[in-house]
């Protein structure tokens, strides 16, 4: 019997667009499975010979789902560039919309893309596992997943201006003052979403046992992880020091400035993907593979420093006694208490009268020409690295977007996946499902982590050991 | 009754542009029990928004390889099923009717285009536009 390869193309409800490849060996067993991401876009190259003061605006477009993302990250770096500290209420009302990006993004994520497959489980029929599906059987729950995802959305927009690519945050702080009515608006309507974040934590506890195979193997391995933590090791988003640690809990690392990246932070091209692999550099590539995002976040972190939010913490550290959960299919769990910590921490930032200040903005010229600005994406840790001439020209730029810090992790959780679901005799609809579902677990931003652009067009592939394409299943 | 046209697109895709820019024309006009919005793409929250209407004008642009600038009124649904960040106007017709019963009337102009990182030709492009405008003014 010939070896062959499986194409799963497009991967289905994720950020962008993908392929997966399953490749079959002459005894009949996967031995490999890979995601390709398809597409290129190529913005490092398309920001050189623009104004610095164009950067977050400019780099925001990444993306439609994260792109408050790019802008705090892309204004920390100009912060850097200008050697320019934003005054407290521009970092409070910046840490605050990073948080409400946070959350309209874990809710999307919970609810629209990955809800179905809990409720009708992953080896529901297709036509099954979807948003519209749910409408029908669970119209409170698709309601929830609006009203949050709309919480969130709108708290960007009321603060930025507009729900998609907002262009308020600016080199050196913000450039509106939030006033009292804005967060009064925000306040009455906020305990209706911390009843649904704690509704949905609580369902998806109450339904964790029944997802042990998936559990035991949707990425389920040995791996670092890597975030950024406040000053006394808290969960932290918006500025902090990088830490990592290994799969046991040890550190490795800590009180990394971000400036720093590069010494720890390699970065693999591999031939058949445009996202590149990033790796911790003192144990090479493939073997320095790390995870970020929420799971790593809360891995690393000592405690979230909110109420609620922290009592989930505690129920979550539990699970492995203290030590590092290894599930991918955990990402869940962290994007749901994440989005209890995001609520709350709104809050207590609505509640700070330093808030309210006029003093909203930092001016100065060029005074580096070097700067490297990161913060917590709702994907993981950001990198936005420029150089720059003395006139504010950009002349070179690096991003590790938080999607392609988990490649190597996405990789190996696919063939894990693979391996474990996929019977190259009977291949079937469920168990390709799993294979796409994996890669859920990571609610990868491909239109961010590659800067793509296009059609979509993915797919999953059945190969031969000669990576001769055997069946093609289109699954969209 | 009232109305809400609703034109959305990517203002930096060249002829997706098609819904803001018919929007920013009907902005200038008064028109009556209807609001006018602009939107970069349809998100499911946008229901909520839409509750309040009962006549519902979607403005976009369809990719046709051939037909570029005709003008079309509710090109027939697609059967695709699967989303990401953003959904189609018949996507939120379906969350106003299965979440909260609401059940709006609908229409959704489009412009078929071919070139989304360009508007290939300014004149046909604007003549379409000033169609799409004149008409909801007076329709």
């Amino acid at each position: 019997m010939k070896n062959k390869t499986i194409l799963i193309e497009p991967v289905t409800r994720i950020e962008g667009h993908a392929k997966i490849t399953i490749d079959i060996n002459e005894n009949q067993q996967v031995e490999d499975a890979r995601i390709h991401v398809t597409q290129f876009r190529g913005f490092e190259k398309i920001c050189e010979g623009r104004p610095y003061t164009e950067m977050p605006a400019l780099t925001s477009r990444t993306c439609g789902i994260c792109p408050v993302s790019h802008a705090v990250a892309s204004s920390k770096a100009c912060d850097e560039l200008l050697a320019v500290r934003p005054p407290k209420a521009a970092r409070n009302i910046r840490r605050m919309i990073n948080l409400a990006q946070i959350l309209q993004s874990h809710a999307l994520n919970f609810y629209h893309l990955s809800a179905p497959d809990f409720v009708y489980g992953f080896d529901a029929p297709k036509e099954d596992r979807n948003i519209f599906k749910l409408m029908q059987t669970h119209p409170q729950m698709a309601k929830d997943g609006i009203a949050l995802r709309a919480f969130g959305q709108k708290i960007i927009e009321r603060l930025g201006g507009k729900r998609i690519h907002p262009e308020w945050i600016v080199p050196g702080g913000v450039s509106h003052v939030v006033t009292q009515e804005q967060a009064q608006t925000i306040l009455d309507e906020l305990p209706q979403a911390f009843d649904i974040a704690k509704r949905t934590l609580q369902y998806f506890k109450e339904n964790l046992p029944r997802f042990k195979k998936e559990i035991d193997a949707f990425g389920n391995f040995d791996s670092l992880f890597l975030s950024i933590v406040g000053k006394k090791g808290q969960l932290e988003h918006y500025d902090g020091l990088l830490k990592i640690i290994d799969a046991q809990g040890n550190v490795l690392e800590e009180n990394i400035e971000p400036k720093e990246y590069k010494t720890y932070i390699g970065e693999a091209v591999e031939h058949d993907s445009y996202l590149k692999s990033p790796y911790y550099i003192p144990m090479g590539y493939p073997k320095g593979i790390y995870r970020v995002g929420a799971l790593a976040r809360l891995n690393i972190a000592n405690g979230c420093g909110t109420s609620y939010a922290d009592e989930a913490f505690e129920v979550f550290k539990n699970i492995n006694n203290g030590k590092p959960l290894l599930s991918s299919f955990y990402y869940h769990y962290a994007r749901i208490i994440e989005m209890i910590f995001a609520i709350e921490r709104i809050e207590i930032l609505l509640r700070d009268p330093k808030t309210f200040s006029d003093n909203i903005r930092s001016y100065a010229k060029i005074n580096r020409l070097n700067a490297v600005g990161c913060s917590e994406a709702p994907r993981g840790t950001l990198f936005h690295d420029y150089s720059s001439t003395q006139d504010g020209v950009i002349t070179g730029m690096n991003l590790i977007i938080a999607t392609g810090n988990n490649n190597l992790a996405m990789n190996k959780s696919v063939k894990q996946v693979a391996q474990t679901f996929v019977n190259p005799l009977d291949i079937t609809d469920g168990a390709l499902n799993k294979v796409e579902a994996v890669i859920r677990c990571y609610d990868p931003c491909l239109s961010c982590s590659t800067h793509a652009q296009g059609i979509v067009s993915s797919v999953i592939e059945i190969r031969d050991a000669h990576k001769n394409v055997l069946q093609t299943i289109q699954r969209s | 009754m009232k109305r809400l046209i609703l034109g959305f697109g990517n203002t930096l895709r060249g002829e997706d542009a098609f819904g803001v820019d018919a929007v920013l024309l009907l902005q200038n006009n008064t028109l009556k029990n209807t609001t006018v919005l602009s939107a970069f793409q349809l998100t499911p929250e946008m229901a909520l928004e839409m509750l309040e209407y009962s006549h519902i004008i979607f403005i976009d642009t369809a990719f046709s390889p051939s037909h570029a600038y005709a003008l079309a009124c509710s090109l027939e649904k697609s059967n695709r099923v699967n989303l990401s960040h953003h959904i189609s106007a018949f996507h939120l017709i379906d969350i106003l009717n299965t979440l909260y019963g609401h059940f709006p009337s609908f229409e959704i102009f489009s412009m078929l285009g071919n070139n989304f990182e360009a508007i290939s030709n300014v004149v046909a492009y604007k003549e379409a536009l000033e169609k799409t405008t004149q008409f909801l003014m007076h329709y």
